[in-house]
């Protein structure tokens, strides 16, 4: 009986694997099939529709980047007088404020907004909402403080709001510390598996684009009717990916509208950030996987994308247990299927976690951006997975407590940004 | 027959060679149950995803091959390896051979499956993607 039960669980977690597996290469195929295509090239000369746009750069303890990015917020190509800039120094104790004051002292169309320790909320999220009401354009631009831009990039985002339907637009995150050390160079492996080959393909397919975070923009008034940044989530831009969705319009990726961050440095980071991330989405599947299925601003496709997207982190939890379970079912009475099914974990084992992109889906990005040297990296994927394994088992274990047990404490443990990434900045 | 750069012709042969691969591969004394669906799979994501790229039927074709060879070479070693430590070790390497071979088998796979995405990379043919 108990043998049944196991072959029965192995057969519903392969064939979820499976699922996963043929998504992405779904996914991969389709932006190698419309690699060569001639896309609209969204430039700042056939740009007409220029609204105006409200820059929200939240910051906490960021002196070593915070000048970095406002010294690039003044060189964008995007009309001045269209352009509002808001600084929301979220209780930093070192000098990010002041720096700030000094670029708002030159350029007054940034605005700097100091908030006390007592007013800071320890999330993003937070911070977000804090700028929001100063923001007084039609649309409102996030970005982190550790990011540089490319000089016309809110032409390149904005463009997309020409359609009513688009509620908010993403562009494409690029390692800008890429060269650092060995841990920044698989997080931009996974930043290209995941914005070159994942997010591209959810937009030609009409899918779920995700919200990063970072790089984005919105309706202004879309963002006050959802009641801004929910507070409660870790992952605050899944969730605002999620409630555009529900609300009835549609997140589009742009890809040429390219931004550079500064990825974690070391394994201790990593696993901060991922940590992070990883509850946060577990909290977002949570809140919205019944409300995706019910909702009737969601086609089929958008839904099921939806609910494979929601529960991405879970996976590398799910992959362990079934690893365990081929184990037992090895020791017990195996199967005749068990041999074919069982290449299905080792298959994501090789895949990012955040994104789930599989190796393939991976390599196939860093040869569509002529960066083939990367993939010689690619055999080392493994290693993050099992590291992501245990991240992720761990977020997953915290939360389930905290539901328990009723202790919904939200902490935010902040990435700290060293300044020393400049790959593509070029003076 | 191309079409967007999406190399039908490239992708006929190379599914038809492929399939001959598999076939004598399954054929072959040396490739164990649990590594025919991961040599299957290696050809699969290899036509698929490599022929559709730069570069000439010819060097692709080559690379599939030498792909299908030390798929065969690799495995061939692998039990031997597996078992002379069964002999050692008994029923438990056994089930852990078995449980291990497909990851075994997926580094050689993944690690040729990138160093021909470098060489085609660098090929002067460009009339694919």
């Amino acid at each position: 009986m108990i043998t049944e039960l196991l072959e029965a669980f192995f057969l519903i977690l392969t064939a979820l694997m499976t699922t996963y597996l043929i998504r992405h290469f779904i996914f991969t195929l389709t932006v190698l099939k419309n690699a060569q295509k001639r896309k609209k090239a969204v430039t700042v000369e056939n740009t007409t529709y220029q609204p105006t746009a409200s820059i929200l750069i939240p910051a906490r303890n960021e002196e070593q980047v915070i000048g970095r990015i406002l010294q690039r917020m003044t060189e964008l190509t995007y009309p001045k007088d269209k352009m509002q800039i808001i600084v929301i120094d979220d209780a930093s104790t070192d000098d990010t404020g002041k720096i700030a004051e000094e670029y708002a002292k030159n350029y007054s169309y940034i605005k700097v907004i100091h908030r006390t320790s007592k007013e800071w909320g320890k999330v993003k999220a937070s911070a977000l909402n804090a700028g929001l009401k100063y923001a007084k354009s039609e649309i409102v631009l996030c970005f982190d403080a550790d990011y540089y831009s490319q000089a016309d990039i809110i032409e390149k985002l904005v463009a997309e709001f020409v359609d009513p339907k688009v509620g908010a637009v993403q562009g494409r995150v690029t390692v800008l510390n890429e060269p650092q050390n060995i841990v920044t160079r698989l997080v931009a492996l996974e930043r290209v598996g995941g914005y070159r080959i994942d997010q591209q393909a959810r937009d030609s397919l009409g899918l779920i684009p995700q919200l990063g975070g970072t790089a984005f923009a919105i309706r202004r008034k879309l963002l006050e009717s959802l009641g801004g940044w929910d507070e409660s989530i870790l992952a605050e831009d899944t969730d605002l990916t999620f409630r555009v969705y529900l609300a009835g319009y549609k997140v589009r990726y742009v890809n040429d509208a390219e931004c550079y961050e500064e990825a974690v440095e070391n394994r201790r980071a990593y696993w901060k950030q991922r940590y992070r991330w990883s509850k946060g989405h577990m909290q977002c599947a949570f809140k919205h996987s019944l409300k995706v299925l019910k909702s009737n601003n969601l086609l089929l496709k958008e839904k099921i994308d939806g609910l494979l997207l929601l529960n991405v982190y879970f996976m590398p939890i799910l992959i362990w247990i079934s690893w365990i379970i081929s184990v037992l079912l090895f020791f017990s009475k195996p199967p005749q299927w068990l041999n074919a099914l069982l290449t299905t974990i080792p298959l994501s084992f090789y895949s990012f976690v955040g994104n789930f992109a599989p190796f393939f889906e991976v390599g196939m990005g860093t040869y569509l951006d002529g960066r083939t040297r990367a993939c010689w990296l690619i055999p080392l994927l493994i290693f993050m997975f099992l590291y992501n394994i245990v991240i992720c088992t761990k977020a997953f274990t915290d939360l389930l407590t905290s539901k328990i047990f009723g202790k919904h404490t939200i902490t935010w443990d902040k990435t700290v940004h060293s300044g020393s990434g400049n790959s593509y900045i070029t003076k | 027959m191309e079409e967007d750069g999406w190399r039908i012709k490239h992708l006929i042969f190379g599914f038809f060679t492929g399939a001959i691969a598999s076939y004598m591969l399954l054929s072959s004394p040396y490739i164990s149950n649990e590594s025919a669906p991961m040599l299957m799979i290696f050809n699969f994501l290899f036509v698929s995803l490599i022929f559709p790229l730069n570069g000439t039927l010819k060097t692709k074709l080559s690379m599939l091959l030498i792909g299908n060879v030390t798929g065969l070479v690799w495995n061939n070693l692998f039990s031997l390896f597996a078992y002379t430590v069964a002999y050692y070790f008994g029923e438990v390497f056994n089930t852990l051979y078995m449980i291990l071979s497909p990851i075994a088998n997926l580094v050689w796979i993944v690690s040729f499956w990138s160093i021909s995405l470098t060489a085609l990379a660098n090929s002067k043919n460009t009339t694919g993607v």
